[in-house]
């Protein structure tokens, strides 16, 4: 529950269902950034996420950012940047 | 995730197809235990509620259909449940499960969708499952003229075909070729006036499914994805993302349980929502299914699902 404002904190989004200690937690935000890097390469967009801040940081080549909360968000932001969305298929 | 949450089951199907007849009989067996049972009627005058005299607690939403017109309507008698099953302090008469029997014309994706959406009701409420009754007689029939009929097939988890003593064999067996591609991991079971009965096998390469309502369509089909023994869940998560995102409009379903850290995990998707994914209990047992995930959907091959999905994992 927030304290500020009494309404209870966010469901987490269903991709972080996988972790359920601080640890896991920690360790699939790496693994979730590793992962989005590689498969980003060449689409134009970056992905960062240093563990600290909450989010993911979303840059574009010519400099925009972004920080989105979880991954639904950031594959909008990245359709946004790119101006049609990223389809996992063209990769296979 | 589903602990301390009431569950929600969604009973569809077209009209007239049997959905009050075989949920009376549910309710007389005592299938879901301690059970609110929401009714809606699209008409203004209603009938199914004198025949659903059996449930302990009952909701009536009758002149608008839930999954449209009448969607406040239904948000605020979840609510309402919600909020007196929170108050309620024993733990023996509290509320476990709900029924919602929609409107003939209703979609059931989408007042999944809609409970998903909603603030309150996602943290109250998980939907357990969505049924959808079946008439064999005028079923294929319906299919063949009714987009929606299609529609609310292609959201099901759990088929029930009723009055199949009133059909040919060979017809229930062409109907059920014809539901099985449109939902393949639907389980399909038959029932008479409510009781089971048995359904006729049928040979699948042997019977031509009957065309349907927009033929043009590509055809649905369904691949399975084998994620390993140790899956990786977050790349796992990462490629369903982006594949919904991006073609969420023709993924009709998915569908499996994967392996994490946290549990064994219940991942299942109608069009372009993820349900938020149950922790399923841990069996001693290796589950032959664990780790392995159906997707659902039209304008793509297993083939091209399973070369993106090892770009993700790898």
């Amino acid at each position: 529950m927030c304290s500020a404002c009494g309404y209870p904190a966010a469901l987490g989004h269903w991709t972080e269902a996988g972790a359920a200690t601080p640890h896991d937690r920690l360790r699939e935000r790496f693994r979730r950034v590793q992962v989005l890097q590689k498969v980003l390469k060449g689409s134009g967009v970056t992905a960062h996420d240093g563990g600290v801040v909450p989010g993911i940081q979303v840059m574009s080549l010519s400099g925009a950012q972004t920080i989105v909360p979880d991954l639904e968000a950031l594959w909008s932001e990245v359709e946004g940047y790119r101006g049609r969305p990223f389809d996992p298929l063209d990769l296979g | 995730m589903s602990e301390g949450r009431l569950r929600l089951t969604i009973l569809g199907g077209f009209l007239g197809s049997g959905k009050t007849t075989w949920l009376r009989h549910q309710l007389h067996t005592g299938t879901y235990g301690h059970v609110h049972v929401i009714v809606n009627e699209a008409a203004d005058a209603p009938v199914d509620d004198a025949l659903l005299a059996r449930a302990d607690q009952m909701t009536l939403l009758a002149g608008a259909c839930a999954c449209c017109a009448g969607q406040d309507a239904l948000i605020a008698a979840l609510l309402d449940i919600c909020n007196r099953r929170s108050g309620d302090r024993d733990p023996a008469a509290r509320l476990e499960h709900i029924v919602l029997e929609t409107s003939g014309l209703a979609d059931p994706g989408a007042i999944l969708l809609l409970i998903q959406a909603h603030p309150i009701l996602a943290r109250q409420i998980v939907v357990s499952g969505i049924v959808v009754v079946v008439d064999a007689l005028n079923g294929a029939d319906q299919l063949q003229h009714e987009t929606l009929s299609r529609k609310q097939i292609e959201a099901a988890d759990r088929l029930i075909l009723t009055k199949t003593d009133a059909t040919q064999t060979d017809e229930v067996a062409r109907l059920r070729a014809t539901l099985a591609a449109l939902a393949p991991a639907a389980q399909q079971s038959g029932a008479l006036f409510g009781s089971d009965a048995n359904l006729p096998d049928y040979d699948a390469k042997a019977i031509m499914p009957y065309r349907l309502a927009d033929a043009s369509d590509t055809p649905i089909t369904a691949s399975q994805l084998d994620l390993g023994i140790d899956a990786d869940w977050t790349a796992f998560t990462v490629w369903l993302s982006a594949l919904l995102h991006a073609r969420g409009d023709h993924i009709v379903r998915v569908k499996g349980v994967v392996r994490t850290p946290a549990g064994r995990l219940l991942v299942q998707t109608v069009r372009k929502s993820v349900q938020s994914p149950e922790i399923l209990p841990e069996s001693a047992k290796n589950v032959p299914t664990d780790n392995s995930i159906a997707v659902i959907g039209r304008g793509f091959t297993q083939e091209q699902l399973r070369a993106s999905l090892v770009q993700f994992s790898a």
